[in-house]
């Protein structure tokens, strides 16, 4: 990760100040889709990118070291290695961003990675994740293991009575939801957050990263995502130290559409590595 | 991005994440040019129709110049043809059941739903405009357009019952036409019965292919014809005895002038200039810019403007990725730009938008009104009463509220001012093509001998003929203006005669100078008057009426002086009174109304008086005309200045007596003199709203 932010005062003057054009919000988040569309050559470069992007995740009840180990394998090799060279991108050293599992996976995750020689970061979900209604004791514990165990980055619920209350934390990313609940990553609701972002932005400047995490699953969206990025923040938030993708399945999405592009064929589901 | 620069490889694509082009391709509208030899004609009753010997203009791409057809230049034989295929045609349409014409304009856009793509192709290709704009806007809502006159044709017969369509309409569009508009005029007209004669610019095939898709459709041929041909051919087509109204299209819009409170001014420069980095331009066809191109005379206008703007001292901030070559022309933001200077009065072109500070919303509104377009305009504000506030007092056609362009066909897009005078879309939009039913075709007065300049400039001297014989009191002598009878400036009067010949009085002559007064007077009046709750106008009405009735003999005796039998002339006396009390009815009913459309949010139609009228009244039915003219401007809010029968002003007078006790001063305003001469005074005034006129052919 780059410099953290340095952070600043809380000011609750600024947060009563925030207002939202609601309807505004919802037509440009029509739009986005329609506006900003890549092809070809750019729409195979964006997606590799988009890969980079990826926090690969898995957060089961049934996760055992063997599917930690698949997932590891597959954050270090993403994209079919011919793909790659058809791309003249196979020496680019592509990678996911980050393996994200639940804080008693993370032995195993750190474990895989060596075996496979790769040094992306391990993140881990806790504090009470996905409902966050535990002790603070207790999440503070949780958070200790994880890092004792070797994550690097931590994905925190916050204590959502707190924020319905007025009483805010701060943090160097901010993602939409846990991804487990029934409506996850919308475009409005990214507008919005992406505003305040470039709104701290300017007073402060720190730069703080951006998530958007569950029911991400086509290439597709992942291009939407990316676009929405560069438009309301500019190039410099499109890198892994700022901007991430909470998915899964995402990946295989996009792994058939670089198929797609390089031999204009569509691939089978047996054709391509499951992760 | 040069064109010229050999594609960049994914690897370099990666590092930069650039956007690159997302090309339409154009063949589906070569294509369909091809079917026509790149040789356009005009289309008239379902048919190509190509006359020989006519000139031929080229119709050009507008970024690289390339020809891409021919398209004709009428002439007026062709015009004729085309009126009489849609006279020929209205008979078969109008007797249609409203069910079946609905059916029938479903079925076009169904057509046009089939063909979309060659619609925006062709449009984009030709204009220049962004493809993305042509096929999520216009072209689906042409679509809706047409769905939702389908419906209102289809229940026309009980809804609209006692109106009938006009007949034939002549449209009008200018050269950068927006297909958009050509479309809210065609669909209210075609629904209500009506069928339709356009002339398009040459060089535009877009309508034509508009009308093959109209014609190949099989039913009703002649309903829509285009012509193509210069803007002469516009007078030889309104002057076409089956045209029974002309319709004028608006242009593409064009820049636009924002007003920034200073208090946020800061914040709201850096945003806005922070977005017009992100905007991309490029061909038309590519999908993936914002703005395209209109062509290298508005790129040429626009530069103009700008440089203009700049050695008046304005600041000027461009941006965004733009192609450097013409006619593409960079998102402009022109600031501090001194409000006397011309430019800050002039209209703004595409792609420029200039921004102005103010400070209190007072003065946001007197900026916004003290320009003469009054099309649209939107007020963004947090605070819902505020916003309001400058809703009710902007004179414009259309107020958004934090919000900005929405349209939908039930919600009626009209203008102030001179941005137009007509109003399409919702069912008031219908009325545009409608008349009440029985009302005798309207037969061209264009006049071949119209001298505008000397019309109405001379006034014939007037003598003293013969002692006035008449029932005393004689009404007060004099104009009636500002509340009270005033001398005429002219300080003549003319002889006015009775149904034998004698000399029934004499009347003031007005002249222009008095004109000014009574506009002014009636300026003077019009807020409180506008204020007055519907309530307030509709009791002076009715007291007007009692008071006409009071007089009655008086009035009576008068008419029958005129010719007017007493049975007869108390029945119009009678009816005077019946149709003031009825409008009185009519002024508390009307309201504004809230309506719900398909966009997000509620839509308020306010129906607000115009201001200042000015009518000229019919020689016959000295009374009851003038009652009956006066009666509906006033329940509506304005105020009147009116030139009453040429034949018998001393009807009117006599009413005016009762007027100067009960109305406010300046409310209703009468000049008497000739009516040519004042006719040419109000037409001529530039702060009159609207005039009705009733007079001569002439």
């Amino acid at each position: 990760m780059s410099a953290r932010s340095r952070g600043t005062e809380l000011d609750l003057s600024w947060i009563s100040k925030i207002q939202v054009n609601h309807p505004a919000v919802l037509r440009r988040a029509e739009q986005i889709q329609a506006r900003r569309t890549v092809k070809k050559e750019w729409q195979a470069a964006w997606l590799l990118k988009a890969v980079t992007f990826i926090d690969l995740t898995t957060l089961s009840g049934d996760d055992t070291s063997s599917n930690i180990q698949r997932l590891c394998y597959k954050a270090k090799y993403p994209i079919r290695e011919d793909l790659l060279k058809a791309l003249n991108m196979h020496d680019k050293g592509i990678t996911t961003a980050a393996v994200c599992v639940y804080p008693a996976r993370v032995c195993d995750a750190v474990q895989a990675l060596k075996a496979a020689g790769c040094s992306i970061p391990v993140a881990s979900v806790a504090t009470g994740f996905p409902a966050g209604q535990t002790h603070l004791k207790t999440r503070l514990e949780e958070i200790r293991l994880a890092v004792e165990d070797g994550a690097t980055e931590i994905d925190v619920v916050i204590n959502r009575s707190l924020v319905l209350t007025g009483q805010w934390e701060g943090s160097d990313f901010i993602k939409t939801s846990t991804g487990k609940e029934t409506v996850n990553a919308t475009f409005p609701v990214a507008i919005v957050m992406l505003r305040a972002i470039r709104d701290f932005f300017w007073k402060t400047g720190n730069k703080i990263g951006f998530k958007p995490a569950g029911g991400i699953r086509s290439a597709k969206d992942s291009l939407a995502w990316l676009s929405l990025v560069k438009e309301e923040l500019g190039d410099e938030w499109l890198k892994p130290e700022l901007f991430r993708i909470g998915a899964s399945t995402l990946l295989s999405d996009i792994e058939r559409q670089i198929y797609h592009h390089v031999t204009g064929r569509y691939a089978a589901y047996h054709d391509l590595p499951m992760s | 991005m040069a064109a010229t620069r050999a594609a960049p490889h994914a690897r370099e694509i990666f590092t930069s994440l650039e956007y690159g082009p997302v090309p339409e391709s154009p063949t589906c509208a070569l294509a369909w040019l091809d079917t026509q030899d790149r040789c356009l004609g005009h289309y008239v009753n379902g048919k190509w129709l190509k006359p020989e010997h006519r000139n031929s203009v080229p119709c050009q791409n507008p970024i690289t110049g390339e020809n891409l057809a021919s398209c004709l230049q009428g002439q007026a034989e062709d015009v004729a043809a085309a009126v009489e295929a849609a006279r020929t045609a209205f008979k078969s349409w109008s007797a249609q059941p409203g069910v079946v014409r609905g059916q029938h304009l479903t079925r076009l856009a169904k057509v046009i739903q089939k063909h979309q793509r060659l619609l925006w192709t062709l449009e984009s290709l030709v204009t220049g405009r962004v493809v993305r704009e042509v096929r999520d806007g216009d072209v689906q809502l042409a679509q809706q357009l047409l769905h939702y006159h389908a419906i209102q044709a289809s229940t026309q017969e009980e809804a609209l019952a006692g109106w009938e369509p006009m007949g034939v309409i002549g449209l009008i569009l200018p050269p950068t036409f927006s297909f958009l508009e050509m479309m809210w005029r065609i669909c209210p007209a075609l629904a209500v019965g009506c069928t339709v004669v356009a002339l398009v610019p040459p060089a535009s095939p877009t309508p034509l292919l508009l009308a093959q898709l109209a014609g190949e459709l099989g039913s009703f041929p002649g309903i829509l014809n285009v012509i193509s041909g210069p803007a002469s051919l516009g007078p030889i087509l309104a002057s076409q005895p089956a045209i029974q109204k002309v319709a004028f299209c608006g242009a593409l819009e064009g820049g636009l002038r924002l007003l920034i409170q200073e208090s946020v001014w800061d914040e709201f420069m850096r945003r806005l200039q922070e977005r017009m980095q992100r905007l991309r331009s490029g061909p038309g066809l590519d999908g993936a810019v914002d703005m395209g191109t209109r062509g290298a005379a508005a790129c040429d206008l626009a530069q103009r403007f700008v440089h203009e703007a700049q050695s008046q001292g304005a600041q000027v901030f461009q941006a965004g990725d733009v192609p450097p070559k013409r006619p593409f022309y960079p998102p402009t933001l022109v600031s501090n730009l001194p409000p006397a200077s011309p430019c800050a009065q002039a209209e703004v072109p595409w792609p420029v938008v200039v921004a102005s500070p103010f400070r209190t919303a007072k003065e946001a509104l007197a900026m916004a009104n003290g320009t003469p377009r009054g099309g649209s305009a939107s007020v963004w504000s947090e605070r819902l009463g505020q916003a309001l506030e400058l809703g009710y007092g902007l004179r414009m056609g259309t107020v958004w509220i934090n919000a900005h362009g929405l349209r939908d066909p039930s919600v009626p897009t009209g203008g102030c001012k001179e941005s137009g005078c007509s109003w399409h879309g919702g069912p008031d939009g219908l009325y545009e093509y409608l008349r009440p039913s029985g009302t005798p075709t309207r037969v061209s007065c264009l006049s071949k001998n119209m001298n505008y300049d000397t019309f109405g400039l001379a006034v014939p001297p007037t003598l003293p003929a013969g002692p006035e014989i008449g029932p005393s009191p004689a009404p007060p002598y004099g104009l009636f203006v500002g509340g009270r009878f005033q001398a005429p400036g002219a300080r003549s009067s003319r002889p006015i005669q009775d149904a034998s010949g004698n000399l029934h009085g004499y009347v003031a002559e007005g002249g222009a100078k008095d004109i000014r007064g009574a506009v002014e007077a009636a300026h003077q009046a019009a807020p409180g008057w506008a204020g007055q709750s519907p309530g307030a106008r509709a009791g002076l009405l009715w007291a007007l009426a009692a008071a006409l009735e009071r007089r009655k003999s008086t009035l009576a005796s008068r008419l029958e002086r005129q010719g007017v039998e007493l049975k007869a002339a108390e029945a119009e006396v009678e009816l005077s009174a019946r149709r003031l009390r009825a409008w009185g009815a009519q002024a508390q009913a009307q309201g504004h109304t809230l309506q719900v459309s398909g966009l997000r949010g509620p839509v308020l139609r306010l129906r607000e008086p115009l201001g200042v009228l000015a009518v000229v009244c019919p020689d016959e039915w000295p009374l009851l005309a003038f009652v009956s003219l006066l009666a509906p401007a006033l329940a509506c809010g304005n105020t009147v200045v009116m030139v009453p029968s040429a034949a018998c002003p001393l009807l009117a007078l006599e009413v005016c007596q009762d007027m100067a006790t009960l109305f406010p001063a300046g409310l209703a305003n009468v000049v008497t003199g000739d009516q040519d001469h004042l006719t040419r005074c109000l037409a001529l005034h530039q702060d009159v709203q609207a005039l009705w006129y009733f007079g001569s052919a002439q």
